[in-house]
């Protein structure tokens, strides 16, 4: 009997162990695949320069500003939204009332809806409900807002990544201890008052937290963009709200699957992919980064 | 004197439980007024229904009135800010906010928005607070490398910032070392020149040290108050006498 339970123990660690060991296995073949074949092809050309030769040749430049600028945009506009909302639920609506159950009901089920789905909602929300309507009251009905742009691509991203913010931002807010509110108010604090010199200070590394999941999120996603700003290939660089930009991850999936010359695109891919990887990452521990100083700064004087 | 403090009749109840019932009670200006009573006897209750931070417990109700001079605190028109600076509170357990010491002195004038020059204000109340001497060099280091006892002082002081004319202590020696203790129950004593302070304690012992008159409470209802000698020495109710002769609590 004793034997048999170590047996099954020992069986189940086993399990377990070679469940962990999968998961990094399959990262290091992901991570791996993509250094050996894209590294050699990584240069400070491919970094800088524009694709040419139906994108069998030359850089990614504009791919990569469009993806900073994307991601940028979108996070301006998702933080403010979503760190506004969070208070608003955790410090401000009543407890249990409806209204709460509402909105957390809606997050729950945004955070559930499909990517391209955003997309098809971008197109025609955005685009066509929103972008119209720009047009028509301040551009006399010239067409400027009405057609795929960086600014509708970031909105949509903002509305698919705002359950990230969302989440991250009221796990932050209730990780602040009760006794910080009660000594706030005793001292006189207004609600407000609260939140602006106690909670959100408190909050800002937990809000980061989110920021950088929103971010990584928002780099990483093509369906979203598809249809709502990015190019397959724009000679030029993003200047205004509404010009149209390429994008990492929507240049993979075209060099992947329209390209002319297949073996020709292949170590390019491999380069772009190792490069929307490196950004990815480089956003994340720049927003890792801010946020341990942060902390440090908390905790210090 | 007339009371700057009066409870009348008053109750309350978080839900259905009650907490207090009907306790009338006054506080009179420059007095050290000690409740005492075992845990769950609504001491602390009753000091949060003073500066109505019971408030923020969304199933708390009450009947009854808490007048500060003369005015019902309860009324709707009081602004709950004003009251709280007026009614200053220090918790069981210290509460540093992350922070240098001088950022947590000047909670009360930053909400206050009464910044300007206020170098005198925090010596005066490090002074009364006894935690001058073991801060001054260090006014701007974190809070959190306080012992808990300066911690308490700490918290002490950031209430006096206010220039609060009650003190409201929750049993603010619960944690502490008899050193502690010893300093902050002499501040008090100081203090009491300048204000008024309601100190709910544990310790009986302490309430017998510090106040001038007692008050005890059992199971939400106001036993007696009076003098602390007296409640002492002559308790007029057997539960009292039991009590604070530690046969129970």
């Amino acid at each position: 009997m004793k034997r048999w339970i170590k047996f099954v123990g020992l069986g189940f660690t086993t399990l377990t162990g070679l469940a962990c060991l999968i998961i990094v296995a399959m990262l290091v073949l992901i991570l791996g695949n993509v250094v050996i074949h894209g590294g050699p092809r990584l240069s400070w050309e491919f970094v800088s320069g524009e694709p040419r030769a139906g994108m069998t040749e030359g850089g990614i430049f504009p791919a990569i500003f469009g993806t900073v600028a994307l991601v940028l945009l979108m996070t301006l506009a998702v933080v403010p939204l979503g760190v506004a909302a969070a208070i608003y639920l955790h410090e401000y609506a009543r407890q249990g009332s409806q209204l709460v159950h509402l909105v957390r009901l809606a997050l729950h089920n945004l955070a559930g809806v499909p990517a391209i789905v955003f997309g098809m909602f971008g197109l025609g929300f955005f685009i066509k409900f929103v972008g119209s309507g720009v047009d028509r009251a301040f551009f006399r009905g010239q067409l400027t807002f009405a057609q795929p742009c960086i600014l509708w691509a970031a909105l949509t991203l903002a509305v698919l990544t705002l359950p990230t913010v969302v989440v991250a931002t009221e796990e932050a807010l209730r990780a602040v201890p009760r006794s910080y509110r009660e000594a706030a108010y005793a001292a006189g604090a207004t609600r407000w008052q609260v939140v602006q010199h106690v909670v959100l200070p408190q909050s800002v590394a937990g809000i980061l937290t989110g920021t950088i999941l929103a971010v990584s999120r928002g780099a990483g996603e093509v369906a979203p963009i598809m249809f709502t700003g990015a190019a397959y290939y724009l000679p030029y660089l993003p200047k205004k709200l509404n010009d149209q930009f390429m994008e990492l991850g929507y240049h993979i999936y075209v060099l992947t699957t329209q390209s002319p010359d297949v073996e020709a695109t292949k170590p390019i891919l491999y380069a772009t992919v190792l490069l929307l990887l490196a950004l990815t990452f480089a956003l994340n521990l720049v927003a890792i980064l801010v946020r341990s100083s942060i902390r440090r700064k908390l905790r210090g004087a | 004197m007339s009371p700057i403090l009066e409870a009348g009749g008053f109750s309350a109840w978080f839900g259905r439980q009650p907490a207090l019932s009907d306790i009338t009670l006054e506080v009179v200006d420059h007095e050290i007024l000690g409740i005492i009573g075992p845990a769950g006897s609504g001491k602390t209750t009753f000091l949060r229904s003073v500066n109505r931070l019971n408030d923020l417990a969304p199933d708390f109700r009450r009947e009854g009135t808490i007048r500060f001079r003369q005015v019902d605190i309860y009324r709707g028109d009081v602004d709950l800010a004003v009251l709280r600076r007026k009614l200053g509170m220090v918790f069981a357990v210290p509460v540093p906010l992350p922070g240098s010491i001088y950022h947590n002195l000047m909670l009360g004038p930053r909400l206050n928005k009464t910044r300007g020059d206020r170098n005198a204000l925090v010596e005066k109340t490090l002074q009364a607070a006894y935690l001058w001497d073991e801060v001054k060099d260090r006014l701007h280091q974190s809070a959190f490398a306080l012992s808990g006892g300066q911690q308490q002082r700490l918290c002490l002081a950031r209430t006096l910032m206010m220039e609060p004319d009650v003190l409201l202590l929750d049993e603010p020696c619960s944690g502490l070392d008899p050193i502690s203790t010893a300093k902050i129950e002499e501040a008090l004593v100081q203090l009491k020149r300048e204000l008024t302070v309601i100190l709910v304690t544990n310790n009986v012992m302490q309430a017998s040290r510090v106040a001038d008159r007692t008050a005890f409470f059992l199971q939400g209802r106001l036993i007696e108050c009076g003098a602390t000698r007296q409640i002492f020495v002559t308790p007029a109710e057997k539960e009292t006498h039991e009590y604070v002769s530690g046969r129970f609590g």
